[in-house]
C-alpha cells in the first residue's frame, strides 16, 4: 500500500507537465501558424526582394546580393529618411511622454467636468489616422491654413486686441519672427515640415499615452498610497518620488507602442507632406514606398524597408528588458 | 486647501490640453458646414459663417452621392470579425505563454511582439500576390484575413503581460477543488480577464481603422471600400479636394467611437493592470 | 489516499475530452467562416452583379476619379453600360484616388492579377514587360481616324523594343489660366515669359502674386518643365541622350529664381496639387498654369470669378512656345488579363467615337487621334460660359503647343523616373531659394539624371 501511494504522486506531476506541454502548444500553436503563415512568408519573399533588381511589375529580379543596401547607404536621400525616422520617433514621443504623464496625473482627480475633457482628450487617437492626417493637410494648407490664421488675426473679441504672432516672436526662440503677411509654410519649409509631421504624431499617440499611463496609475497598490500620505509626500514630491518610479515599467510599455507607431507608419507623412518638401521630410517607410513603387525599383524599395527591422528590433528588446528589470525592482 | 489646490492644478493642465487636442475636430465642425465661396476665401474666419454657409450640402453629398454609408459598415464590419478572430487566436496563446510555457514562454511571447515590428509598406506586394491567388482581390474577406497579421502579434502579447498579474493562486485553488483546466478557463479566469479582453478589442479596432495601405492595395471595388479609401477616392479628385466633405466624413465616425472610448475607459484601464485585487 | 487517483483520473479524462471538444469547435468555426466568407452575397463578395440580363463575359477596369464627376457618371452609368450590352459584356469600372494608383497598379502587377486594364495619369513604361503590346488598338484607330498626334505617340512607345507599352485615350491640354481683370490693370497679357517677369512685381504689389509652382507635386513639375524648353533647355535629346547642362537650362534657372524673388511668394514649395487651383479661386492668384480644372471649378463655385478668368496657350521663351500635356490618360492592358479580346475592342471603339467622353469631360480630355471628335472648334465655341469663346484657344494649344514629357526624345522610363521624383521642382527650388547657384543645378542634376538614364539602359528599355 505505501508503496502504490508513492509510485501516484510521481505519475501525477508527470502528467501534469505533459499536459502543460500539450496544452501550451495547442493553445499557442494556432496563433504561431497564423503568424508565421501571414507575416513569416511575405517577410521572406520581401528579403529575397532585397537582394535581387526587381523592378515594377514583377517579384522577380536578377540577383544583386547586397548592392541594394549599399546603394541605399550612398543615397543622401536614404540616409535622410533614416535620420528622419530617428528624429520624428524620439522627438514625438518625448513630447507624448511629458504631456500624457501630465494629463493621466490630472485625470486621476475626481474633478468636475472630467468625463467631458476626457472625452476631448480622447478624440484624435478615436480618428482614423488617414482622414485625420488629410484634416491636418488642410489645416497646415499653404494659403488657407488655421494655424497661420490664428497667428496672425486678433482672436480676443472686442476691445483690447490679442496677436498671438507678436507673443509668439516676443518668446526668444531661436526661430525667425513670423510676418503676418508672409505666414509661416508649415508644409513648404524643411524645418518646419519635420515639425508638424511631429506634431501630427505626437497628437494622435497622446491620448493612447494617456490611457496607458492611467493604467498605471490605478495599479498602484493602495498601502503605498497610503504610506505616501502618511508621510506628507502630495502633489509634485509624490509625483517625483512615488509615483514617477512606480510608472516606469509602464511608461516603457507606452513608449514602445508609441515608437513602433510611429516608426512604422507610412500614412501621416505620405499624405500631409508626401515626403516633401524634395524628399526632407522622409521616412524609410515613405523612402521605401517612393523607391519602390513610385520609381518602379522593387528591390531597392525592399531593401530600405528592410534596414527599419533591426532597429526597431533593437529598439524593443532594450525597451522589454528594460521594463522587466524595472518591474522587477 | 491643499484638495483646492490639487483641483486647481488639474484644470489647469487639463484645459489647455484638452483645447489643443480637440481643436482641429472643433474647427472640422466649422469647415464641414461651409460653402465654398466661404472656405476659399483669404479673408475667411474659420469659426464664423460667411456667404453661403451654413449648408448641409457637404453632409448630404456624402450621404446621398457616395457609398459613404456602405463604407462605414464595412468597415465596422470587418472591425467587428477581425477582433473575433484575434480574440480567438490570442486569448488561449497568450494564456497558455503566461501560464503553460514557462522561460521559453516568456521569449516566445516577446518574438510573437516582435512580429508586429514588420511594417505593412514592406509586406503589402507579397501579401497582394498571396490574396490575389486565393481569389480574394477586391473582396473584404481579404482584409479579415490579412489585418489579424498585425492586430494577432500586438495582442498576444498584451494577454500574456495581463494574465500573468493574475494571481496564479487562484487558478490552483479552482484546480485543488476538482475543477478541470477548461472549466477553470471558463468560470473563474475568463470572468476576471474581461477587461483585458475590452484592451484588445479597443486595441484592435483602432488598428484595424488606421490601416491604409492594405486596404487600397486589395480593394478597388467601391462597395466593399473601407472609410479610409472610399472617402479618399470620391472626395479627392485629381487636383480638386473637397475638404468640407472629408471633414464632415471624419468627424462622424470619430465622435460615436470616442464616446465610446470613454464610456468603456474605466474598465479598459484595468485591463492593464490585472484588476483581480480591484 | 484513496481521495487522490479519482480526482487525478477524472481531471486528466476530462481534460482529454476538453481539448478535443476545443479542437472541434474551432475547426468548425474556421469552416463556417471560410465558407460563410465567400458564400456571403454582399460587399464581401465583390461587385454587384448587372441587374437584367445576364452577359456572356467580364470587363473589369481601373482608373481615377476624374475631377469632373459627370465624366465618372456619364462613363460608368452610360457608356460603358450600352457599349457592355452591345458586346455581351459585363463591365466594371473601379475608381482610386490619382494620387493611390501607382500603389494599386504595383500590386496587381506583382499580384499578375487584377483588373483587366488600368489607367494612369502619364505613361508607365516600367510597367512595360507586364502589359501587352497596344499596337493592335494603334493600327485600327489609324486605320479609320488617321493619325495619332505626336505627343501621344511620343508618350506611349518605345523606339528601343518597338512596343506600344499603353494606349492612351486622351491627355489635356495645359493652358495659362490667368486674371484679366488684374492683368488689364497692370497693362498687360502673358503672352511670353518676359512679359510675365516684367508684371509679377505690380501684380505681388496687389497682392496678387504669380503661381508658377515649385513643389513635388505634378502641377510644378509640368510647368517648370514646359518653362525649360521656352527657353531651349531638354532633359534629353531625341536619341535619349541627357542634355540636361546647357546654357539654356541656366538661363531658365536664372528666370525661375528672379520670378520667384520678383513675383512669387514662399508657399509655392508648400503647394500640393490642388494649391493652385484653390489659390485662384480664392481670388488671390493672377496667373497658373494648369489644365482647364481651375475655370471650370470657378463655374461651379463662383460665377463672377469665373467670368474673369482667361486662357492662354504658354507665353514664349527665347526659344519659342513649347508647353506639356497636363495628363496623358494612357490606358494599359495587363499580360495576365483575363479578357484581353474585349480589352482591346473597348479601347479602340472608344477612341473611334471620343465625342461623348469629349463633352462629358467638359473639353478636359483631348482625344488622342485628333480626328476622332468632330468640328472641335465648334463644340468648343459652343461652351457658354463667359467670356465668350474662351476655351476656343485649346484646340491651337493642343495642335501646336503641346508636347510630351521628354521632348524632343520619347517618354521613357528614365523620364518616368525623374517625373515621379520630382527632380525638376527641386532643382529649381534649390536655386530660387539660393541654396545653389545655376550653374552648380546644373552640373549637379545633370549628374544625377545621368546615373537614372544609365539604370535603365542597363536594364534594356532605352
Amino acid at each position: 500500500m505505501v508503496a502504490v501511494a508513492q509510485a501516484r504522486p510521481r505519475s501525477r506531476w508527470r502528467d501534469l507537465l505533459e499536459e502543460r506541454r500539450l496544452l501550451a502548444a495547442v493553445l499557442i500553436g494556432p496563433a504561431v501558424l497564423f503568424i508565421l503563415a501571414l507575416v513569416g512568408g511575405p517577410l521572406l519573399l520581401s528579403i529575397y526582394l532585397s537582394l535581387t533588381d526587381a523592378t515594377g511589375g514583377t517579384l522577380r529580379g536578377h540577383w544583386v546580393g547586397l548592392d541594394n543596401f549599399t546603394n541605399a547607404w550612398a543615397d543622401p536621400n536614404f540616409r535622410r529618411a533614416l535620420r528622419n525616422t530617428i528624429l520624428f520617433t524620439v522627438v514625438s514621443q518625448a513630447v507624448v511622454l511629458v504631456c500624457a504623464g501630465l494629463i493621466a496625473h490630472a485625470l486621476t482627480r475626481p474633478v468636475r467636468g472630467r468625463w467631458i475633457l476626457r472625452f476631448l482628450i480622447l478624440l484624435p487617437w478615436a480618428a482614423p489616422v488617414p482622414l485625420s492626417t488629410i484634416a491636418w493637410k488642410w489645416i497646415y494648407d499653404s494659403l488657407f491654413s488655421v494655424v497661420n490664421w490664428t497667428l496672425v488675426h486678433d482672436i480676443f473679441p472686442g476691445g483690447h486686441a490679442l496677436y498671438l504672432y507678436k507673443v509668439v516672436n516676443w518668446l526668444p526662440f531661436p526661430f525667425g519672427d513670423i510676418q503676418p503677411f508672409n505666414p509661416p509654410q508649415w508644409l513648404g519649409d524643411q524645418t518646419l515640415a519635420l515639425a508638424a509631421v511631429i506634431s501630427v504624431h505626437a497628437w494622435r499617440i497622446i491620448p493612447f499615452a494617456v490611457v496607458i499611463f492611467l493604467a498605471g496609475l490605478a495599479s498602484i497598490p493602495t498601502e503605498v498610497e497610503d504610506a505616501a500620505k502618511i508621510d506628507g509626500a502630495v502633489g509634485f514630491r509624490k509625483f517625483w518620488y512615488v509615483t514617477l518610479p512606480l510608472q516606469l515599467p509602464i511608461a516603457t510599455v507606452a513608449v514602445l507602442f508609441g515608437v513602433v507607431f510611429t516608426a512604422t507608419d507610412m500614412t501621416v507623412v505620405y499624405i500631409l507632406t508626401g515626403g516633401g518638401p524634395f524628399n526632407s521630410s522622409q521616412m524609410l517607410t515613405t523612402w521605401a514606398y517612393q523607391t519602390g513603387i513610385n520609381s518602379g525599383n522593387l528591390g531597392e524599395g525592399a531593401a530600405v524597408s528592410l534596414y527599419l527591422l533591426p532597429l526597431l528590433l533593437v529598439v524593443a528588446v532594450l525597451m522589454l528588458r528594460f521594463a522587466r528589470k524595472v518591474e522587477v525592482s | 486647501m491643499i484638495e483646492r489646490r490639487e483641483k486647481l492644478m488639474s484644470y489647469l493642465v487639463l484645459g489647455p490640453f484638452a483645447i489643443v487636442l480637440a481643436f482641429p475636430f472643433y474647427w472640422m465642425l466649422w469647415t464641414s458646414f461651409k460653402s465654398d465661396i466661404d472656405l476659399y476665401n483669404v479673408n475667411d474666419v474659420p469659426f464664423k459663417f460667411g456667404k453661403g454657409s451654413p449648408t448641409l450640402r457637404n453632409y448630404a453629398f456624402l450621404f446621398h452621392h457616395t457609398q459613404y454609408l456602405t463604407w462605414v459598415k464595412n468597415t465596422v464590419v470587418v472591425g467587428a470579425i477581425v477582433v473575433l478572430i484575434t480574440l480567438v487566436l490570442a486569448l488561449p496563446a497568450g494564456y497558455a505563454l503566461a501560464r503553460l510555457a514557462g522561460r521559453w514562454g516568456q521569449n516566445l511571447g516577446v518574438g510573437i511582439f516582435l512580429t508586429y515590428l514588420v511594417p505593412p509598406t514592406l509586406l503589402f506586394l507579397p501579401m497582394s500576390w498571396v490574396i490575389a491567388h486565393i481569389g480574394l482581390q477586391d473582396r473584404l474577406l481579404s482584409l479579415i484575413i490579412v489585418f489579424p497579421s498585425f492586430t494577432v502579434p500586438f495582442s498576444t502579447w498584451l494577454l500574456m503581460g495581463f494574465f500573468k498579474t493574475i494571481p496564479a493562486e487562484l487558478e490552483d485553488a479552482a484546480l485543488v477543488d476538482g475543477a478541470s483546466r477548461l472549466r477553470t478557463l471558463l468560470y473563474v479566469i475568463f470572468p476576471i480577464s474581461v477587461p483585458g479582453i475590452l484592451t484588445v478589442v479597443i486595441f484592435s479596432f483602432s488598428l484595424v481603422l488606421n490601416d491604409f495601405v492594405y486596404a487600397l492595395a486589395f480593394i478597388t471595388t467601391s462597395n466593399a471600400k473601407t472609410i479610409s479609401t472610399g472617402v479618399s477616392t470620391v472626395l479627392i479628385r485629381g487636383d480638386v479636394f473637397f475638404w468640407q466633405g472629408l471633414m464632415a466624413a471624419t468627424l462622424l465616425p470619430t465622435i460615436p467611437l470616442a464616446l465610446l472610448y470613454n464610456m468603456f475607459l474605466n474598465r479598459f484601464i484595468a485591463g492593464f493592470t490585472g484588476g483581480a485585487f480591484r | 489516499m484513496s481521495d487522490d487517483r479519482p480526482r487525478v483520473d477524472i481531471t486528466a479524462a476530462q481534460d482529454e475530452v476538453t481539448r478535443r471538444e476545443l479542437l472541434r469547435r474551432a475547426a468548425a468555426g474556421a469552416i463556417v467562416l471560410v465558407y460563410g466568407g465567400f458564400g456571403v452575397k454582399s460587399a464581401v463578395a465583390g461587385a454587384p452583379q448587372f441587374r437584367g440580363r445576364e452577359l456572356k463575359g467580364t470587363l473589369r477596369i481601373l482608373q481615377w476619379s476624374h475631377f469632373v464627376p459627370v465624366y465618372d457618371t456619364w462613363f460608368d452609368n452610360q457608356y460603358t453600360k450600352r457599349w457592355g450590352q452591345a458586346n455581351d459584356t459585363e463591365i466594371i469600372v473601379d475608381h482610386v484616388n490619382q494620387a493611390d494608383l501607382p500603389g494599386r497598379v504595383a500590386a496587381e502587377a506583382a499580384a499578375g492579377k487584377g483588373h483587366d486594364m488600368v489607367a494612369l495619369l502619364a505613361p508607365a513604361p516600367q510597367y512595360e514587360d507586364r502589359v501587352i503590346d497596344h499596337k493592335e488598338i494603334v493600327q485600327e484607330v489609324r486605320r479609320k481616324r488617321g493619325k495619332m498626334a505626336d505627343v501621344c505617340v511620343r508618350s506611349a512607345y518605345n523606339p528601343k523594343t518597338k512596343k506600344w507599352h499603353g494606349f492612351p485615350d486622351s491627355y489635356a491640354p495645359d493652358p495659362i489660366n490667368y486674371r484679366i481683370d488684374l492683368w488689364k490693370q497692370v497693362g498687360a497679357r502673358p503672352t511670353s515669359w518676359d512679359r510675365v517677369l516684367k508684371a509679377a512685381p505690380k501684380l505681388r504689389a496687389m497682392n496678387h502674386p504669380v503661381g508658377i509652382g515649385m513643389s513635388n507635386e505634378i502641377d510644378s513639375n509640368m510647368a517648370l518643365m514646359a518653362l525649360m524648353m521656352c527657353f531651349g533647355s531638354f532633359i534629353q535629346n531625341s536619341k535619349a541622350r541627357v542634355t540636361l547642362n546647357s546654357k539654356a537650362t541656366r538661363e531658365a534657372l536664372k528666370f525661375g529664381r528672379d520670378l520667384f524673388r520678383k513675383g512669387e511668394s514662399n508657399e509655392i514649395f508648400a503647394w500640393t496639387a490642388a494649391s493652385n487651383n484653390q489659390g485662384m479661386l480664392a481670388g488671390r492668384l493672377s496667373l497658373a498654369l494648369n489644365a482647364i480644372s481651375i475655370p471650370r471649378s470657378a463655374e461651379n463655385t463662383n460665377a463672377d470669378l469665373a467670368r474673369n478668368i482667361g486662357l492662354l496657350p504658354i507665353p514664349a521663351g527665347p526659344h519659342g512656345r513649347l508647353g506639356l500635356e497636363h495628363v496623358m490618360h494612357t490606358y494599359m492592358i495587363w499580360k495576365f488579363a483575363s479578357n484581353k479580346k474585349m480589352a482591346v475592342k473597348f479601347l479602340a471603339e472608344l477612341e473611334l467615337k471620343y465625342r461623348g467622353a469629349f463633352e462629358a469631360s467638359k473639353f478636359y480630355n483631348f482625344p488622342s487621334f485628333p480626328a476622332s471628335v468632330r468640328n472641335v472648334p465648334v463644340r468648343l465655341a459652343r461652351d457658354p460660359h463667359t467670356p465668350k469663346g474662351k476655351y476656343d484657344v485649346l484646340k491651337t494649344i493642343s495642335e501646336k503647343y503641346t508636347k510630351n514629357v521628354g521632348y524632343p526624345g520619347y517618354s521613357n522610363a528614365a523620364i518616368g523616373e525623374i517625373f515621379d521624383t520630382f527632380l525638376i521642382p527641386q532643382m529649381f527650388a534649390e536655386v530660387a531659394q539660393g541654396k545653389r547657384s545655376p550653374d552648380d543645378a546644373a552640373r549637379a542634376y545633370q549628374r544625377r539624371i545621368n546615373s537614372i538614364f544609365a539604370k535603365w539602359r542597363r536594364r534594356g528599355k532605352i
